[in-house]
């Protein structure tokens, strides 16, 4: 009997701390994973050497986390015919490479090294991919101090009225605001977020409700040198030699989906009400001291200073009555099904100064 | 009786033994959970919807005071005495004056003063600043040497910022910065707590979300120019659990402010103090 009880007590210890400490009993603790990782590489070391693809090209090599600019010139040689201001806009040339990896240089007619810039491994074909290669995933994050850009780009007369086209930064060289219907331009976020020009890419699944968002929903991001160049050039740094003030190195390489997130996919950013400053309705822009974890979202309270108004518009308000008559109603104005079929969060029945329904099963 | 109960055999507590030390142990490892999602429950967070506005000239009629930094300080204003004695008592440089005392030209002091710019990064150089009879001369020279390095005037004129003199580009708001960090430091250490900062929109809204319930400060740190005022803000607010600012915002104001449209909402004016003549 005593037995019994002694693995009674001893079992229900075992559970405690599989709760309490998961990592003790957990393959992937650090601890644990470390070890078996540190003996297995002795083993695989002692076997045979690990072989190396020199066709993937890594800025993670310890040897290749050199000053940038030890590979990388500034501007390249190419730029007046591929930009229209002074860039990195091409590869480092062959020296950058030769004179470590000579011996994989001239190892075969078709030396695997040379597919990380050239289409084909030939000596007699030059022709290079674009740089940099939209094919390859992304090696490095962006770092960029938002609060800091707004601090120095602000301007404290507001708007009077819409007619009125207040004039943006000309430093930045970037494309016009096609599509875009309201005439009203800040200059402040708009300098490096313009009006979208290409097409969003679609999620792998479709898009919901075979809803494709037109152009102007969104607003682009810089995507070159171009917002950055025109005052980063030199002496105020980061400036175009110190690559490393914003590149970071990610932790794995990574390949950006460009598909839009967004709550509110029927939001249209130009259209001609829609002529608020950006930070009136993105209102944690401001304090983001970084990229990291920024996310440009929108309180409903922004939205329904216009849109659940008595006497103007009471699209919220609407849509929480329609639910109320049919727990299968989708709300629509603003999402598309994907999101409007899920249960409205508190935010909108406060605003709306409804009670919140049952929750949809 | 007795007999047949001595006679009975034992049940075996095995089973009870097991279920009951399951389940303490699993109240045991869940206890923590339950303790911190009742935290988290017990004070939901609050919103500041802050609102500057401020009046000139006779003062009936008051604007947002758009894109200008705010922060939010722990404490109230009589917890956070040294500092809010430190931000009143601080030295006052006008921009006129910090450029006048670089040498800068007339035309440049104009020129940013007409879109009440720190910096040169403010806003657009027209062609019609860097030719002709409005030009500036700082701004003309950069030109020039632009022009040398890129082989293009447009290009010159668009990234004249990289070839001006580092003070004029920014200087102003380079030290402005020098300051507001030196006292950024003195709130932290002075209310033990992380200082928050929005900047207003350009109807003078800004928005503090996901605040502890509690009492602050809201301060400018340094002092905003207006006319020829220099304006310093110091008031305490109270945040109530779950407050989400949904009705009035809390505005605060200049002391000229008579537009009707404030006068009863303004919760706290500014310390208003002249700007000194250039030394």
């Amino acid at each position: 009997m005593k037995r019994y009880t002694i693995t009674a007590f001893v079992l229900a210890l075992v559970v405690f701390f599989s709760f309490s400490s998961p990592e003790w009993f957990s393959e992937s603790g650090s601890v644990a994973g470390q070890r078996r990782g540190s003996r297995r590489s002795g083993k695989s070391r002692a076997v045979r050497k690990p072989v190396i693809d020199y066709s993937q090209f890594s800025h993670a090599t310890r040897e290749h986390q050199a000053s940038c600019k030890t590979c990388h010139k500034t501007p390249t040689s190419n730029w007046r015919k591929v930009a229209d201001f002074p860039d990195v806009a091409d590869f480092p040339d062959h020296e950058a490479c030769v004179r470590c990896h000579r011996p994989q240089f001239f190892k075969s007619a078709q030396p695997a090294i040379c597919s990380n810039c050239h289409r084909r491994a030939s000596p007699r074909d030059e022709a290079r991919f674009e740089f940099r290669n939209p094919d390859w995933p992304r090696q490095f994050g962006i770092e960029f101090p938002h609060d800091k850009h707004q601090d120095v780009i602000a301007r404290a007369q507001p708007p009077v009225t819409q007619t009125v086209s207040l004039r943006r930064m000309a430093h930045a060289v970037r494309p016009p605001p096609q599509s875009q219907t309201n005439s009203l331009q800040y200059n402040n976020c708009e300098i490096c977020h313009s009006t979208n020009a290409k097409p969003p890419v679609a999620p792998v699944a479709g898009w919901a409700d075979a809803f494709v968002p037109a152009l102007n929903l969104f607003k682009a991001s810089p995507e070159s040198h171009a917002s950055c160049f025109n005052c980063h050039w030199k002496s105020a740094e980061p400036v175009k030699d110190n690559c490393a003030g914003c590149h970071k190195l990610a932790a794995a390489p990574y390949q950006p989906t460009g598909v839009p997130e967004r709550k509110s996919m029927r939001f249209t950013h130009a259209r001609e009400q829609h002529v608020k400053e950006c930070t009136a309705c993105h209102i944690n822009i401001t304090k983001a001291a970084s990229l990291k974890g920024l996310k440009p979202d929108v309180p409903i309270s922004t939205c329904t200073e216009c849109h659940n108004k008595e006497g103007l518009r009471l699209d919220v308000s609407g849509e929480l009555a329609a639910l109320d008559k049919s727990r299968d109603f989708n709300c629509i104005y603003c999402h598309t099904s994907d999101v409007g079929r899920r249960n409205p969060p508190s935010s909108h029945y406060l605003i709306s100064g409804r009670p919140p329904l049952k929750l949809r099963e | 009786m007795i007999r047949r109960t001595a006679n009975k055999p034992r049940r075996s507590l095995f089973g009870p033994c097991l279920i009951c030390g399951l389940i303490l142990a699993y109240c045991f490892a869940t206890l923590p959970l339950v303790q911190e999602s009742k935290a988290q429950q017990a004070a939901p967070s609050g919103v500041i919807r802050l609102r500057v506005r401020v009046a000139t000239g006779d003062g009936n009629k008051a604007n947002g005071l758009s894109r200008k930094r705010f922060f939010l300080i722990k404490g109230s204003l009589e917890e956070n005495k040294a500092l809010v004695e430190a931000i009143e008592q601080q030295s006052l440089i006008s921009r006129d004056c910090y450029y006048r005392g670089l040498g800068a030209s007339e035309a440049l002091i104009a020129w940013l003063k007409e879109k009440d710019c720190e910096s040169v990064y403010c806003r657009e150089v027209e062609p019609e600043h860097v030719e002709g009879a409005a030009a500036v001369p700082e701004f003309q020279q950069a030109v020039a040497a632009g022009e040398k390095e890129f082989g293009s005037r447009e290009l010159a004129r668009k990234w004249l910022a990289v070839n001006l003199n580092a003070n004029l580009r920014s200087g102003f708001y380079t030290s402005q910065q020098q300051r507001l960090t030196a006292l950024l430091i003195k709130a932290e250490e002075v209310s033990r707590a992380k200082v928050l900062s929005v900047m207003t929109d350009s109807f003078g809204t800004a928005y503090f979300t996901d605040i502890e319930p509690g009492t602050y400060t809201i301060s400018n740190l340094i002092p905003t120019e207006v006319g020829t005022m220099a304006e310093i803000w110091n008031a305490e607010i109270k945040v109530k659990p779950g407050d989400l600012a949904t009705e009035l915002p809390f505005l605060i104001s200049n002391p000229g402010n008579k537009d009707p449209r404030d006068k009863k909402n303004i919760k706290r004016v500014s310390l208003e103090k002249p700007l000194p003549p250039c030394g």
